[in-house]
């Protein structure tokens, strides 16, 4: 340790030094990597490489969705919801229930009289899927704010967060106590049969381009850009990012704080509720402990973009997806090791760039 | 008038909505099950012309519906009569009427042999059934709506009583002036006051100590030495969290570390090494805390929120290495390391007895360590940045110093609840350091009341002793532990036995603007 009469300056720019090294000798270890894979001794072809980009970019267009809640939430009040993922399985089981309910409705027809309505009408089943999967979540948000959050809104800083651990956990258990603690199946419509998709021949073998994956990518696109222009263009962004700004100085031009912050717990929660129904669909499974890891990555891609940001928490999502299927490859190690590589990633991030790719500068106090 | 109804109306909605829950997750059926065997009824034995079980569920649901009427007529202090009676029953009538439709809509859906806990796991048919008081569904979904009512107005009319006649004031007073008198003899002052008054009632607890474990069994021998371990981790997180407040969700990690160094050093299965216990213990100890201080050294510049994630990460970073096929040859992967070694001295191998004085020694060691810390310059220095960091470092405290300071006394702590807890059970793996533990300690240290020793010694009681006397809530504890945090942080964010000097802040704290949002 440094000792007391040291100035300040110059621990400052020994840390810099240090993470000067660190990063020219990470950098230098991935280059020399890329090469060794790539040109001198290639393991996968381009094929396996598109599989894995494909994957990636999937899975992060989830986590850019449920990052996007952590983002409004923590803008807002500067505070960690760790229940934004549990908000999420709840979505996930919203979408669950509503393809089995529509499962058990038969519509008959004469070709085939075994027919249900989920795959009779594909579209209409998952559409009402999503309905019920984003309004319970955003419903579970709201309530989960006026409960655990709102009482708190004054108190130390230890309290709100200490809250939410235990509202995730509440949900968690609730979940599992409820519906089981078995991992149940996703049942799409036929047509949207995990695994079917366009195939694309690429180098020696062909890339299979899920249909469940397009539609988790292009969807949540367009909620990112709806969103987008929510937070930028209405009367309602405007308020959120006023209260973002300075919650007294709102307060005072009219506007209605705790509705604000409500709102923002619906639209996060809705998100959420989103990403759990795409979860779902396009992974399969659901069970009460499913939004535990997603939340945390979800956590890790808003801090990578720099928290409080909005195309910052996207683009963050994304990275954290491509790192996730890319990294292991790339860097040579097991995969079973690919959620030691996004915690890794979070906490060099926090240590080297805590502000994040595209974050604004904090002060040390938010830090 | 209006606002009454309103507020009876959002009652009995509340309460409609916590007793459905309760239905979900099976807890009437539980609850009725534990009445039941509380007052020693014979299942299928008829009790005021009911079955035994319907009768202890009546009761069960018979409280809450009291407990509605108690609430809402407590709201309206200070009404007339009539009021609070009227605002009663319509917040029980609303209670009813949800429990009613509820009842009647799963009762129909059972008889009509739809097998529902495929999807709602609790709601097995005997449990559909004794929610209708294994009536039909519309005479049970009546019966419901009818009991919660009245129970409701019984509550109000009651609360009504003891509220006008202030039954509980009196009582209170009553006990304060006899405390007063008693203390007021002059022997009792005398020995209250003077010095040797705390030497005898450690020395009692001492006692105690030493003649529990030779008396009580080795089922309770072993349910005392984990809330034993407990405590020890509660000790170590309460430095790092209720004196530093570095909120640490990755303590885990350090038990961990612990666990498997004896593990590994003392069990013949992946390396062979029959190291002495007495040898590895202080080698698990310093490794948890060489560990933690590697931890904290990056994270030295971090506050709150991140440190939490990033502490999070890195305790599932361990969990996951640990099971990982990478490190399967150093840490023995997910199947854990067997014949962990235990403690011999003098020719004599540990039992559960011997087990126990250990845990018990180490605990007594971990609170001596804790008192003189806290009460030295350290642990002033402390308490000042885990207020605010700014102005203690203004104050002329190192806080990189401290910070790295409460960390590695904390990950020491969890290191010798490690050794401890790998020696006791002959066996540690992966699943033994689930996130799991690090949240059991954090809600013993915030329940107890974060910096109070005795409250994190009644905090790790309450969650690992009492599920051990109430088996049959297993399944709930996880629930209520988390239910208990959050109404904690609502309710007494300071804990049940919380240390002076924060009680005192958060009294300060609450008093001035939170009003607003706390109704």
């Amino acid at each position: 340790m440094a000792t007391e009469n040291k100035v300040n300056k110059k621990k400052v720019s020994t840390y810099k030094i240090v993470q000067i090294v660190l990063g020219v000798l990470f950098g230098g270890y991935i280059v020399w990597r890329l090469y060794q894979i790539l040109i001198a001794n290639p393991v996968y072809g381009p094929d396996t490489w598109l599989r894995f980009a494909i994957a990636g970019i999937i899975l992060g267009s989830v986590y850019a969705l449920v990052a996007i809640g952590y983002t409004l939430v923590y803008g807002i009040l500067h505070m960690i919801n760790f229940a934004h993922g549990d908000i999420m399985m709840i979505g996930a089981f919203g979408g669950y229930f509503v393809f089995e309910a529509l499962k058990n409705i038969s519509t008959p027809t004469v070709a085939d009289p075994k027919l249900n309505f989920l795959n009779a009408h594909p579209i209409v089943s998952v559409i009402l899927a999503f309905v019920v999967g984003v309004s319970v979540a955003a419903l579970s948000g709201y309530f989960l704010e006026r409960i655990a959050y709102r009482p708190l809104r004054n108190a130390p800083r230890l309290v709100p967060l200490i809250s939410a651990i235990g509202a995730s956990i509440f949900l968690e258990n609730a979940a599992m106590l409820m519906f089981g603690a078995q991992r149940r199946d996703f049942t799409n419509p036929v047509v949207l049969t995990r695994g079917n998709g366009w195939e694309i021949p690429v180098g020696g073998g062909t890339v299979i381009l899920t249909y469940t994956g397009v539609l988790t990518f292009v969807l949540s696109i367009v909620i990112l850009v709806l969103l987008y222009l929510l937070v930028q263009r209405t009367r309602m962004g405007r308020a959120m990012r006023a209260v973002a700004e300075n919650k007294n100085v709102a307060a005072l031009m009219g506007i209605n704080v705790d509705g604000i912050i409500s709102q923002t717990f619906i639209l996060s929660g809705g998100l959420a509720g989103a990403a759990g129904v795409m979860w779902g669909i396009h992974l399969g499974l659901v069970y009460y402990f499913l939004g535990f890891i997603p939340g945390i990555k979800a956590f890790t891609s808003a801090v990578l973009g720099g928290i409080g940001n909005l195309p910052g928490a996207m683009l963050g999502g994304l990275f954290l997806g491509g790192v996730e299927s890319l990294g292991p490859a790339v860097l040579g190690i097991d995969f079973q090791l690919k959620d030691v590589l996004a915690f890794g990633i979070l906490v060099l991030v926090l240590i080297f760039r805590p502000t994040g790719i595209l974050g604004e500068v904090l002060s040390e106090e938010k830090v | 008038m209006k606002t009454q109804i309103k507020s009876s109306l959002n009652a009995g909605i509340t309460f409609g909505i916590v007793s459905l829950f309760l239905y979900l997750i099976g807890f009437t059926t539980t609850a009725s099950q534990i009445i039941q065997n509380l007052f020693k009824l014979k299942p299928a034995s008829i009790v005021l012309g009911m079955d035994s079980l319907v009768f202890s569920f009546s009761l069960f649901i018979g409280l809450i519906g009291v407990w509605a009427g108690v609430n809402q007529a407590r709201s309206q202090k200070g009404q007339p009569f009539g009021t609070v009676l009227m605002s009663a029953t319509l917040t029980g009538l609303t209670h009813g009427l949800i429990v009613a439709l509820v009842a009647y809509i799963t009762g129909s859906l059972n008889a009509s042999g739809v097998k529902m806990n495929t999807y709602l796991s609790q709601l097995l048919p005997a449990s559909v059934k004794l929610f209708l008081f294994n009536q039909t569904s519309v005479l049970g979904a009546l019966s419901q709506l009818a009991f919660l009512t009245l129970t409701a107005l019984l509550g109000g009319a009651v609360t009504y009583g003891l509220t006008v006649s202030n039954v509980f004031g009196k009582l209170a007073d009553a006990w304060h002036s006899l405390w007063k008198q008693v203390n007021s003899v002059p022997a009792v002052a005398r020995f209250r006051a003077s010095p040797y008054f705390s030497s005898v009632m450690y020395g009692l607890l001492l006692l105690v100590m030493l003649l529990v474990p030779l008396r009580v069994g080795q089922y309770w021998n072993y349910t005392l030495g984990t809330v034993g371990i407990y405590v020890l981790l509660g000790l170590g997180l309460n430095i790092v969290v209720g004196l530093a407040g570095l909120l640490n969700l990755g303590y885990v990690a350090f038990f961990a570390i612990g666990a498997y160094t004896v593990a590994l050093l003392t069990s013949p299965a992946p390396h062979g090494l029959v190291w002495n216990f007495w040898l590895v213990l202080p080698l698990g100890i310093l490794a948890a805390t060489l560990v933690g201080v590697l931890l904290v050294v990056p994270v030295l510049r971090m506050r709150g929120d991140y440190l939490a994630i990033v502490t999070l990460g890195f305790g599932e970073i361990i969990r996951i290495l640990s099971k990982s096929d990478a490190l399967t040859w150093l840490t023995g992967g997910p199947k854990g390391v067997n014949n962990v070694g235990g403690p011999v001295l003098f020719g004599w191998v540990f039992n559960d007895v011997g087990y126990l004085y250990l845990i018990f020694l180490s605990v007594l060691l971990a609170i001596f360590v804790t008192r003189r810390l806290q009460n030295s310059r350290v642990g002033r220095a402390w308490e000042s940045m885990r207020e605010d960091e700014t102005v203690s470092r203004a104050m002329g405290i190192n806080i990189l110093r401290h910070k790295v300071l409460a960390f590695a006394i904390g990950a020491a702590f969890a290191g010798l609840g490690g050794v401890l807890f790998a020696a006791r059970n002959q066996f540690t793996g992966p699943e033994d350091h689930n996130m799991m533990v690090s949240i059991n300690v954090l809600s013993a240290v915030i329940v107890g009341g974060m910096g109070s020793i005795p409250g994190v010694i009644a905090g790790a009681f309450v969650l690992k002793g009492l599920p051990e006397i109430l088996r049959e809530l297993e399944n709930y504890r996880v629930l209520a532990f988390a239910t208990l945090l959050v109404v904690m942080m609502l309710v007494r964010p300071a804990g049940i036995l919380p240390a002076s000097r924060r009680k005192f802040e958060h009294e300060k704290g609450r008093a001035v603007p939170g009003e607003e949002g706390a109704k």
